[in-house]
């Protein structure tokens, strides 16, 4: 039985492998210096994927046609504001949007 | 004195054939009921990272599935004694004995595939940026410019993975055909379109790969990784049979 890895473009799988693995998420490193954010950190990714879900269950209620024009004024205005709390505590424990991904499995990545 | 197994095999005999595993050491049958612990023993501990022992794991992997149908264990499955990987074989034996039917004689093949995301994203944005500016735009609240510009965005993203599938279902029509079960895996990222793993009766391999030739020759802009065959590492059962690992 022979192996066969063959592929068109080698160097291009290398480099979305490596994608990949920049969007795996990290252990958190919890020590004395950095407790503080490594727990923002666990907080703010759960936060962000409840975020995440609110707003897709939005787009999908806009797309169907559900939402009076008073419902996604009043929807839009609490997700802009959510999503600017967000960056601002990110700013806060100095964390970037790739810091809070997720691997949700079949789902994808959160970020 | 720790125990290294590579995977569980439909055989519960001592290996006539002599396959070396991590650091040359000789791999033996650790035999339960009529199935069968692939070991061998291990000195000093292996750390996730050695890549030459990822290798030699792989290799033995693939000497033993020349002869047996195999249930791989993933890299650095450890146990401290032989009464340990007893109990683990007496624990799962039902998933095992299952497995090893349901793989018996197959194997994986995996085929990625790249196509031209940005090209494609970048045309389905300009097409609803064009579509918009057709729309008349009155003054808007910050919360219905919030959602129109998020509403946006997503309905962009649900094109581009609704082209993702069209031409996934073209892939896998020339593959399907040959297989017995497969896993696909959409857009892992914008330029990576699919991440498949096939289980494909070692009788049809060459059907496999020749329908994989045919694939190459269709018209499109999508460049593609072939590798096989495999244990088949993405179809055995999840089970937890990790007991200690270094």
């Amino acid at each position: 039985m022979s192996k066969i890895v063959q592929a068109d473009a080698m160097d291009a799988f290398i480099e979305e492998t490596e994608k990949l693995q920049k969007a795996l998420p990290n252990k958190i490193d919890a020590n004395p210096q950095n407790v503080e954010k490594g727990l923002a950190k666990l907080v703010l990714t759960l936060i962000e994927l409840i975020r995440k879900l609110m707003e897709k269950q939005a787009m999908r209620r806009v797309e169907a046609g559900s939402l009076s024009e008073e419902e996604i004024e009043r929807i839009g205005e609490t997700l802009m504001k959510l999503e600017n709390k967000m960056k601002e505590l990110k700013g806060i424990f100095e964390l970037k949007d790739e810091d809070l991904n997720l691997n949700l499995g079949p789902l994808g990545d959160l970020m | 004195m720790n125990i290294y197994i590579y995977g569980i095999i439909d055989f519960n005999e001592e290996m006539a054939e002599a396959i070396t595993g991590l650091g040359g050491a000789n791999i033996y049958n650790i035999p339960y009921r009529d199935i069968g612990a692939l070991a061998s023993d291990l000195d000093a501990p292996v750390r996730n990272t050695d890549e030459d022992r990822v290798l030699e794991h792989e290799m033995a992997l693939e000497k033993i599935m020349k002869n047996f149908t195999i249930l791989p264990m993933r890299f650095l499955t450890v146990f401290d004694k032989k009464d340990n990987v007893i109990s683990m074989l007496n624990e799962h034996y039902s998933d095992f004995r299952e497995d090893l039917d349901r793989l018996r004689d197959k194997v994986e093949f995996g085929i990625k595939t790249i196509w031209p995301g940005a090209i494609i994203r970048e045309r389905i944005e300009n097409a609803y940026r064009k579509a918009q500016d057709n729309l008349s735009s009155s003054t808007e609240s910050p919360g219905k410019s919030f959602m129109k510009e998020k509403f946006g965005k997503y309905k962009i993203d649900k094109e581009f993975e609704e082209e993702a599938d069209k031409c996934i279902a073209i892939i896998d029509d020339f593959l399907n055909r040959f297989v017995a079960e497969k896993r696909l895996e959409k857009l892992k990222t914008d330029n990576l379109l699919l991440d498949a793993a096939y289980l494909v009766d070692k009788e049809k391999q060459g059907d496999f790969k020749k329908a994989f030739e045919e694939l190459k020759t269709s018209p499109g802009d999508l460049k593609y990784l072939f590798s096989g065959p495999w244990p088949p590492y993405n179809f055995v059962t999840k089970t937890n049979t990790r007991h200690d690992h270094e």
